[in-house]
């Protein structure tokens, strides 16, 4: 239908989303965009993001403290750091747009915070996935299906969008939330090699 | 009567060709659409995929690029 339309470059994709064989996002199209609805500029796109990592931060932190195997203990560990980098970069991104340089607390304590209202907190997150937090598999996927959500959202938001400053930073976000995501199918694809 | 949009051949792509694809392009370039049902892309989508039933494409064809690569599952 589109080939027809003057569409150019329009591919099927054989196998569809079965053969994707990764994680997938789940969720209607509009569910969290109204977090960017107040992002007009690519400056408030950095403090919502920013609210957003802090939420996962905090999420993975939980769990950390709930699970009881150590290896799962310093797996949540390492993922709560990894968010951490993201947190200080988006701190630099800011910087790059605005000028003002903050650490990544006062930038947490002073702009996000109080920018971030509503949402879940992560027990309302928890309640939405029944999973055994002592299965480090499910772990592994709880945590890839968060990133694969956050990606989602980042990319969705980019695309509604109609600031180009904010449009780019989203997608930059989203390109991080993509390592992110090729960091932990690494990890999985290691513990199956070893398994 | 416009039969050509009956007829015009369009190619299939692999995953691995489609990863390709946005690797080639801009940020943001390459669009994958899915012309599921909404359900369907609820219960799982790709990432950043833009919903468009079907049934709603021929009504919707202005919200999308026409000179961007669209991928379509």
């Amino acid at each position: 239908m589109l080939a027809g339309k003057g569409f150019q470059k329009v591919y099927n994709l054989s196998g569809g989303i079965k053969a994707w064989g990764k994680e997938v996002a789940r969720g209607p199209e509009d569910v969290g965009l109204h977090l960017f609805a107040e992002a007009a500029s690519g400056e408030e796109a950095v403090i919502i993001g920013f609210g957003l990592e802090m939420g996962l931060r905090d999420f993975y932190l939980t769990m950390q403290r709930r699970v009881v195997r150590e290896a799962t203990k310093s797996l949540f560990g390492k993922l709560a750091d990894i968010e951490i980098r993201h947190q200080e970069q988006l701190v630099q991104l800011y910087e790059e747009l605005t000028g003002r340089r903050l650490s990544v607390t006062d930038f947490a304590a002073k702009i996000a915070e109080p920018a971030m209202e509503g949402g879940l907190t992560t027990e309302e997150y928890l309640q939405l996935y029944k999973t055994d937090l002592d299965s480090e598999s499910e772990v592994l996927s709880l945590a890839l299906a968060i990133e694969a959500q956050a990606l989602d959202l980042y990319l969705r938001a980019a695309e509604k969008s109609t600031d180009a400053g904010s449009e780019q930073v989203l997608r930059r976000i989203a390109a991080e939330e993509r390592s992110h995501i090729a960091m932990l199918s690494n990890y999985i694809e290691h513990q199956q090699d070893l398994a | 009567m416009k039969w050509m949009q009956f007829f015009t051949p369009v190619a299939s792509i692999n995953w691995e060709e489609a990863n390709q694809l946005v690797a080639d392009h801009p940020a943001g370039d390459v669009l994958f659409l899915d012309v599921r049902q909404p359900k369907e892309y609820a219960a799982g989508h790709l990432p950043g995929a833009k919903l468009l039933p079907l049934g709603d494409l021929d009504s919707r064809l202005g919200e999308l690029a026409q000179e961007k690569p669209i991928v379509i599952y």
